[in-house]
């Protein structure tokens, strides 16, 4: 009976084999072609209206000189690339290297290191917006618990998000405790790659922890690191919910990053143009990231 | 039977054609049938002015024999949709939005996207309360001329609301018509109330704020509250004609003294750190939960809000006082905002969107609709302001006096009023919406500039905004 069946596969799939070579070679190369396209013309249509559109849209309002001038002279947006720098370099370097090393401590096989596994990959499960909004009740100047606790400890309390640096700081802080679980588990996949053999070799050279970073781990991991600081960095130049909902720009305007200010441009000021024009001046760099990706990922 | 792969592709392509035809001749079919008139609503506060609406959407389907697509949505996102339906060309036949007036209208009447409304405005003129008028009256850049494009309807304008048992508790007089008018005493009166409090219970009142002004850049809160206190101390902004002469030196030194006076506010701690970064409902909230004692708005939601949840609040604990007499002596004048209707230009019905608008602002249809709204909303209209409703307020529906409503249409009727500037100028909708007088305010609070340099940095900016406004 099993033969029959697999004698029957083996009938139909060497017969639609063959109608599919027969019906393939029966075509001509223009006729092949002009099906290829008709069915891939849905994919064609759809890459049209949502990338090559919109890329096209972009490009006509960002070929403005109007636009820079007005960029330019606002000094928020300036304001506004100092955030965005501050805020991507430092939170994403920091909270790379964090996920490095705390990958080599999960890295351990233990019960502890596993239930503490577990506790420390919540905030990445925990939606932005009660995370956020948890933040937020904990900052406050008024009722916060963070300031209750400075006072208690005779600090006095602190207006975490009415003043740009802390507010900055905040945001970072926020940043890196959301996302750090997600690359320490990237890293941590990346360590569980490396052959235990070249560790074996390093204990019988008698290298130590630091050592066995620096001449084993950091060697192998260092194009997974490259490319996940691009990745992040991508990903954080275009951050605008953790930004807008935690300040939202706030204390007067001097939290923005180029997410929410093109925000505050388009939709609160009705100027699409000049929302354009802030994403276009991060084009360049944001471009330049994917160029280096893909050429590393190559 | 056999069914090969080109009559696959037959079929497929007979059936896509049969659809594709199908598709492109049902919107005409259905044209055929009735006109339809689509209509963008704000979402009101309270569900009794969505129903008011809906009903008169449904007497006007019947009265007209047309359909009516009306939708309701909240402002914030009414705002966005707008703006990319006008971007898009893909328009409503009118949109009611509260943020029309400052935001949409003067901005989208001088790129020529709206409809004139002036033919309207004259069949209402006898009816309109003149100084809410202007609002509208806004320049057409292609057209190159000044008209009407858009139909104002119902105004706020700036209360003081605070509460009356606070004061009680700590001896203070509390009646309305006993809070002291003059300038430095009035402010003193709400610090003492914080002090008093404070004092009296550090455990319950030791976060409790005197005074909940709103000073931040997120909020069209901070907008009136500078504008007011600019208006105290003598200042203008703009000429007639829509030009800046906010740097003329009188105008400067009210300008100065204003943000000075708002950072002394701030900075004497009688003002809660959060308001510098407070959105307009946060003063609100604050006040609900009686961390502050009172806080200037520029609706009425805050009472109105209590009417329903606690009307012994509405009644008894809480009530609305003016805005303090100028520093220089003389009632305070007040900024109002008149909201209004808009007909996107490229609507496909305008004519019968006209005829909506005319048969929403027919006076009983009319005063039905904003009454719905408990008298957060003043009518633009006379005859509607004359309803009783307007003038004892909700009086009798829990209490014996309303102190909330009356004052409010007292403010409206006997002082001196001034709808805001944007109307002169759609380079001034830009300066309200980057907030600038909240980002010199957030100079002087935070990043400690003193007020000369801040304000310089605000009427600096304002120039540039009508310099490069095109």
């Amino acid at each position: 009976m099993a033969n029959a069946v697999a004698r029957g596969r083996g009938f139909n799939g060497r017969l639609l084999g063959r109608s599919l070579s027969t019906a393939a070679g029966a075509l001509n190369p223009t006729a092949r072609n002009l099906y290829g396209y008709l069915f891939s013309l849905p994919l064609i249509v759809l890459f049209l209206a949502f990338v090559v559109y919109p890329l096209y849209f972009e490009a006509t309002q960002a070929f403005d000189r109007y636009t820079y001038e007005v960029l330019f002279s606002d000094p928020i947006y300036v304001q506004t690339v100092v955030n965005t720098i501050v805020y991507v370099g430092i939170a994403v370097n920091t909270k790379l290297f964090l996920a490095l090393l705390l990958s080599g401590v999960l890295q351990a096989d233990t019960r502890g290191v596993r239930f503490l596994s577990a506790i420390f990959l919540l905030p990445w499960a925990i939606p932005v917006l009660p995370g956020i909004l948890s933040i937020r009740w904990m900052l406050s100047s008024q009722w916060g618990i963070m300031n209750l606790i400075m006072e208690d400890l005779g600090f006095g309390s602190v207006h975490w998000l009415a003043s740009r640096w802390m507010a900055i700081g905040a945001l970072i802080v926020f940043h890196i405790w959301k996302y750090l679980p997600f690359w320490t588990v990237i890293f941590l996949a990346g360590r569980r790659g490396i052959p235990r053999e070249l560790y074996e070799a390093t204990a019988i050279d008698g290298a130590g922890g630091l050592q066995n970073f620096r001449y084993v781990t950091f060697p192998m991991l260092k194009g997974l690191y490259l490319i996940c600081t691009l990745l992040s960095m991508v990903f954080t130049l275009g951050d605008f919910t953790n930004v807008w909902l935690l300040t939202g720009g706030a204390p007067g305007d001097s939290t923005h990053v180029l997410a929410t200010l093109a925000y505050r441009y388009t939709f609160l000021m009705g100027k699409i143009d000049w929302g354009v024009g802030v994403f276009a001046t991060a084009l360049p760099v944001t471009l330049l990231f994917i160029f280096i990706l893909i050429k590393k990922i190559k | 039977m056999a069914h090969t792969r080109r009559d696959f592709l037959k079929t497929t392509a007979a059936a896509g054609a049969g659809a594709l035809s199908g598709t492109l001749g049902f919107p005409m079919v259905s044209r055929a049938q009735a006109r339809t008139v689509v209509i963008w609503w704000n979402r009101g506060y309270y569900k009794e002015e969505d129903e008011a609406m809906i009903k008169i959407a449904q007497e006007f389907e019947k009265a007209k024999n047309v359909k009516v697509d009306i939708s309701f949505t909240i402002q914030e996102d009414l705002l966005k949709k707008i703006i990319a339906a006008i971007q898009a060309r893909r328009v409503p036949d009118c949109a009611f939005c509260f943020y029309n007036d400052w935001e949409v209208m003067p901005n989208y009447a001088w790129q020529d996207k709206l409809a004139e409304t002036t033919d309207v405005i004259n069949e209402l003129k006898p009816r309109y309360n003149e100084k809410f008028l202007q609002v509208a009256y806004v320049y057409n850049n292609v057209a190159k001329k000044r008209a009407y494009y858009g139909v104002p309807i119902e105004a706020q304008i700036m209360h003081i609301h605070y509460w009356r048992d606070l004061l009680k508790e700590v001896g203070m007089a509390d009646e309305p018509e006993k809070i002291p008018l003059k300038w430095n005493d009035y402010w003193d009166y709400w610090k003492k109330a914080q002090d008093a409090l404070r004092k009296k219970d550090p455990a319950k009142y030791g976060k409790l704020y005197g005074i909940g002004m709103t000073e931040s850049t997120r909020g069209s809160d901070t907008i009136y509250n500078f504008e007011m206190a600019l208006l105290s101390f003598g200042g203008q902004l703009l000429d007639p004609d829509g030009k800046v002469i906010a740097d003329q030196p009188k105008n400067r030194e009210a300008i100065v003294k204003a943000i000075a006076w708002f950072a002394e506010l701030y900075n004497s701690g009688y003002v809660p750190p959060d308001a510098i970064n407070w959105s307009d409902g946060d003063n609100n909230a604050n006040f609900h939960s009686k961390s502050i004692v009172m806080t200037p708005n520029p609706s009425l939601s805050i009472p109105a809000a209590q009417f329903f949840q606690s009307p012994d609040n509405y009644f008894n604990k809480m009530a609305t006082v003016e805005w303090p007499d100028n520093p220089g002596g003389g009632k305070a004048s007040y900024m109002v905002a008149v909201k209004t209707i808009l007909l996107p230009k490229d609507g496909k019905n305008t004519d019968l969107a006209k005829e909506f608008v005319r048969f929403v602002l027919e006076p009983n249809r009319f005063a039905e609709y904003i009454k719905g709204a408990n008298g957060r909303w003043f009518p633009a209209f006379t005859d509607v302001a004359k309803d009783p409703f307007f003038a004892k307020g909700q009086a009798g529906k829990g209490g014996p006096v309303d102190y909330h409503i009356p004052l409010a249409t007292k403010l409206y009727l006997e002082r001196n009023v001034k709808v805001f500037d944007h109307w002169k100028s759609p380079a001034n909708s830009q300066v309200y919406a980057e907030n600038i007088w909240g980002k010199a305010m957030a100079r002087t609070n935070v990043d400690k500039w003193p007020a000369d340099k801040a304000a310089d940095e605000a009427i600096n900016r304002m120039k540039t905004i009508f310099t490069q406004w095109r």
